[in-house]
């Protein structure tokens, strides 16, 4: 027994976390990457978020499937990104790190707007597949299998996106732009292609977080609001650019929100504010930030 | 000399309308109270200028820190929600004369920007916006379930000011005019007070501050105290704005603390060309009135105000003033 | 407050100083003195660690390593807004002014630094004394013609000159410049030499150059830095005759 209840309960409530702190860490893994190589912050980040939601349920009814929305989703919302990138941002680069930053926060509106327009200001229902309904014994107790699918998807696509960065020529052109522009304009490489990509790339994996989550909490338009807001905390509480940091960070704020509304259910909402306050507190530049970026 | 924006520094050239420009430019607070005396004639109903006269007062001390500072805040809706909760729970809960109540108001928002201010000035560049960001949420979550206070999701009711209680005279704010003229008062010593303070010292910084921040601080200058000065100043005349709000409304809603109030400010200072001493009451006027129009025609108002802020952030960044001034002074 | 002294009590002095990036020394364990009144020209090939020194004395960064004094006081970790108001003022390498403010507003703002710093009521109009101080510094910068031009409308020499204008407004007693004649073409190098050499007179000035025989005619002393370390230092003939300091530069093949 901790604070009167059972170690049974907490180690659940610990998944619990996890598996909110899962969403938190696709989101903020997106925001980051967008951020670290083109010093561009998302505002419309949560608008992908709640678009993928909005796409998983209307591919889901067209194609039946579950595992092929899951593939087509991310290319969907990351197509949209290609087209906002290309379109809308590239304009502004060279201009001021506010000015994609507003543009996004307007193209969030929009984007808001016309989901409304074709699917209705009401939520929607979206369930989780059959396969990954009902619940599993993890030892400690009853856990919703999808749940535990959401966590392990996370632990795969960040793996693979690490091992992407890390490991393929590709990943080391975008650590290379990431650091120097310059460098990779001299290799002989299109700059904008690479910027185009890893755009895409983010708000892809931002589409994938909206239907990974579907099933956990509802889907209306304004969901990406909140899960905005929630991305920023992690971004600060991890340091921008750092993939480490999105993780750790993602999934810390996860435990701390879901341990806060077991002990002190009304301020669930207010944990991860008083968590991010005492990172800027303590090192302003995030767990894993590094100190003068973009001074 | 003028110690404007450097935009607002023309020439008076043959062309008549560079002329009145200049002439606004140079008497900036005699030109803005002047047309906002007559402006309750000019509009269908009073409401929409009382509106006007609000949220023009919330962006111009929004653009404070935007225009003038060069700093990107989204958490100025903390400001002008406390300013409203206070003012209405100081009124509805405690019987505080109206007067007093603004005060407080004013008071209460100028102690969350000093607390938001004083975190979001320890992260440096793009965090700022992030950071104003998730605390303003964080006052939000934090009011909503102070219910008992709040009044929670359904916001604050009751916030009844109609008699005024003026010895000698008898104003009624349940006449439209009257309560125009009530909230300009207000406006009008805000106004001239913002000018003040541009035309300051301190005003001075904050234009350094935006032009090459580490050239000001080799100058001497603390930049931190600095913007969280500014901040603070800031977030009072939002308090102010959000303090009129309350009694205009007689309610407080909770969006008023909503991530989108935040956002008013942004599109409405851009919009009217940011670092203007016109443009936050352009930008609201235009935003308001939009506003008024679309309603009227489709549900989906906020497509429309989505693409045209998106359309001035690409074609028109100096917004509607600002792009005057600039072709005037060339 | 200007020290005319050429005393041997040094005005500032660098205590065994360092400076790491990650893994990379910038600088190694430097220990100079400023002696009141010189002109030093810290010299050195490139990537000798100059400039690193030069952020360090003049509050850009703290040191990973070692103290730095001024008038015998502990300014190592002093914040670099401090320094003005100490009488230690600084220009950068790359040309550092206010773009969208005249050239008077430019020098007027440095001189409001020092005094109404958080005055946010008394109308600017009202302190004549500085508009009046502001433009006998930009005559002394040879600007005089310029008052009302915005600093971004200057040419490239005369924003050089209109930072030294800022650096001066504080009444410094020691002067940090940082490659001053970055980018001049060779007639507004001459100027800004001559006007280096007039201000020298009245201060200590220390000053970070690449090219060495610019600084050869003017400077009392010279500190030269190679590879983050101190190679030599002394009068222009003594470090003309150090034969490591030949080889160093003759090995770069000019200068």
């Amino acid at each position: 027994m901790i604070g009167g209840y059972p170690i049974e309960l907490l180690a659940l409530q610990l998944f619990t976390g996890l598996a909110l702190g899962s969403v938190f860490v696709l989101l903020a893994v997106g925001l980051s990457l967008i951020f670290g190589l083109l010093t561009v912050v998302n505002f419309a980040h949560g608008a992908f978020y709640m678009l993928g939601a909005y796409a998983g349920v209307f591919f889901i009814g067209y194609l039946g499937n579950f595992w092929l929305t899951l593939a087509v989703v991310p290319l969907a919302v990351g197509a949209v990104g290609l087209v906002v990138e290309r379109w809308l941002v590239r304009p502004l680069y060279g201009r001021g790190i506010d000015y994609p930053l507003m543009l996004t926060f307007g193209l969030a509106y929009v984007l808001v707007e016309v989901v409304r327009i074709l699917f209705g200001a009401e939520g929607m229902p979206f369930d989780a597949p059959d396969s990954l309904m009902g619940a599993v014994d993890i030892g400690v107790g009853y856990f919703p299998a999808y749940r535990l699918f959401v966590i392990a998807a996370t632990a795969v696509l960040v793996l693979a996106l690490w091992l992407f960065l890390e490991k393929t020529s590709y990943g080391l052109v975008i650590r290379a732009g990431a650091r120097d522009g310059e460098i990779v304009r001299v290799l002989g490489i299109d700059i904008s292609r690479v910027w185009l990509v890893v755009f895409a790339l983010g708000t892809g994996v931002a589409g994938l977080a909206g239907v990974l989550s579907a099933p956990m909490r509802s889907v209306f338009p304004d969901m990406g609001t909140t899960v905005l807001v929630e991305a920023f905390v992690v971004t600060v509480v991890g340091g921008m650019g750092s993939l480490a940091g999105a993780v750790v960070a993602g999934l810390l704020v996860g435990v701390v929100v879901s341990m806060t509304s077991l002990f002190a259910p009304a301020m669930a909402e207010v944990s991860m504010f008083a968590l991010m306050a005492l990172v800027l507190l303590v090192r302003p530049q995030g767990l894993f930030g590094k100190k003068g970026l973009m001074g | 000399m003028s110690l404007a924006n450097p935009q607002e520094r023309l020439t008076v050239s043959g062309r008549r309308l560079a002329g009145l420009v200049s002439l606004m430019a140079r008497h900036r607070v005699a030109a803005v109270l002047g047309f906002l005396l007559i402006f309750p004639f000019l509009l269908p109903y009073e409401a929409l200028a009382v509106n006007i006269l609000i949220y023009g007062l919330y962006a111009l001390g929004f653009n404070m820190v935007f225009g003038y500072m060069g700093v990107l805040s989204f958490g100025h809706a903390a400001f002008f929600g406390l300013g409203s909760y206070a003012t209405g729970i100081a009124i509805v809960h405690y019987g505080v004369p109206w007067l007093p109540a603004i005060g407080i108001g004013i008071v209460a928002a100028g102690l969350g920007a000093a607390v938001i201010g004083g975190l979001a000035i320890r992260t440096r560049g793009i965090y700022f916006a992030m950071v104003t960001l998730a605390l303003s949420q964080c006052v939000y979550y934090l009011v909503y379930q102070m219910e008992d206070l709040s009044g929670g999701e359904n916001g604050l009711r009751g916030v009844d000011v109609y008699d005024l209680n003026i010895p000698g005279l008898e104003l009624t704010l349940i006449d439209p005019l009257t309560k125009y003229y009530f909230v300009f008062a207000f406006v009008a010593l805000a106004v001239w007070l913002f000018s003040r303070l541009l035309a300051s010292p301190f005003g001075a910084v904050l234009e350094a501050l935006r032009e090459n921040e580490s050239r000001a601080r080799a100058c001497g200058t603390d930049v931190a105290m600095s913007k969280w000065l500014a901040f603070v100043i800031s977030g009072l005349f939002c308090g102010l704005a959000g303090a009129l709000n309350a009694i205009h409304l007689t309610i407080v809603p909770i969006e008023s603390l909503h991530y989108h109030t935040s956002g008013l400010a942004v599109m409405m200072a851009l919009l009217g060309g940011m670092g203007t001493f016109f443009g936050p009451f352009v930008g609201a006027l235009t935003f308001l009135m939009l506003e008024d129009v679309i309603t009227l025609v489709t549900v989906h108002w906020q497509l429309f105000v989505g693409a045209l802020f998106v359309f001035f952030i690409l074609f028109f960044p100096r917004g509607i003033w600002g792009t005057l001034l600039h072709w005037l002074s060339r | 407050m200007n020290d005319v002294t050429t005393s041997a009590e040094p005005i500032m002095r660098a205590e065994s100083l360092g400076m790491r990036f990650g893994g990379f020394t910038a600088l190694k364990d430097v220990s100079v003195a400023f002696p009141a009144g010189e002109l030093t020209a810290i010299i050195g090939p490139n990537g000798a660690g100059k400039s690193t020194f030069f952020n360090l004395i003049s509050g850009a960064f703290p040191p990973s390593e070692g103290r730095i004094y001024f008038r015998g006081r502990d300014i190592t970790r002093t914040p670099q807004h401090r320094f003005a108001r100490l009488g230690i003022a600084k220009s950068f390498q790359i040309t550092n002014v206010f773009p969208q403010l005249t050239a008077l507003e430019n020098v007027r703002f440095a001189i409001q630094c020092m005094s109404q710093r958080f005055n946010v009521w008394t109308p600017r109009g009202r302190f004549a004394e500085m508009t009046e101080r502001a433009a006998s510094l930009l005559q002394m910068v040879g600007l005089d013609q310029h008052h009302h031009r915005l600093a971004m409308n200057l040419a490239h020499g005369e924003q050089r000159a209109l930072e030294i204008a800022l650096a001066l407004a504080c009444d410094p007693a020691l002067l940090l410049l940082d490659e001053p004649t970055a980018g001049m073409s060779p007639e507004e190098t001459t100027a800004m030499m001559d006007l280096i050499t007039s201000l020298a007179a009245e201060r200590t000035v220390v000053l970070v150059e690449h090219k060495m025989k610019l600084v050869m005619g003017i400077s009392n002393r010279l500190i030269v830095l190679h590879h983050g370390e101190l190679l030599a230092e002394g009068t222009p003939e003594e470090v003309r005759a150090n034969d490591e300091v030949r080889r160093v530069y003759l090995g770069q093949g000019d200068r």
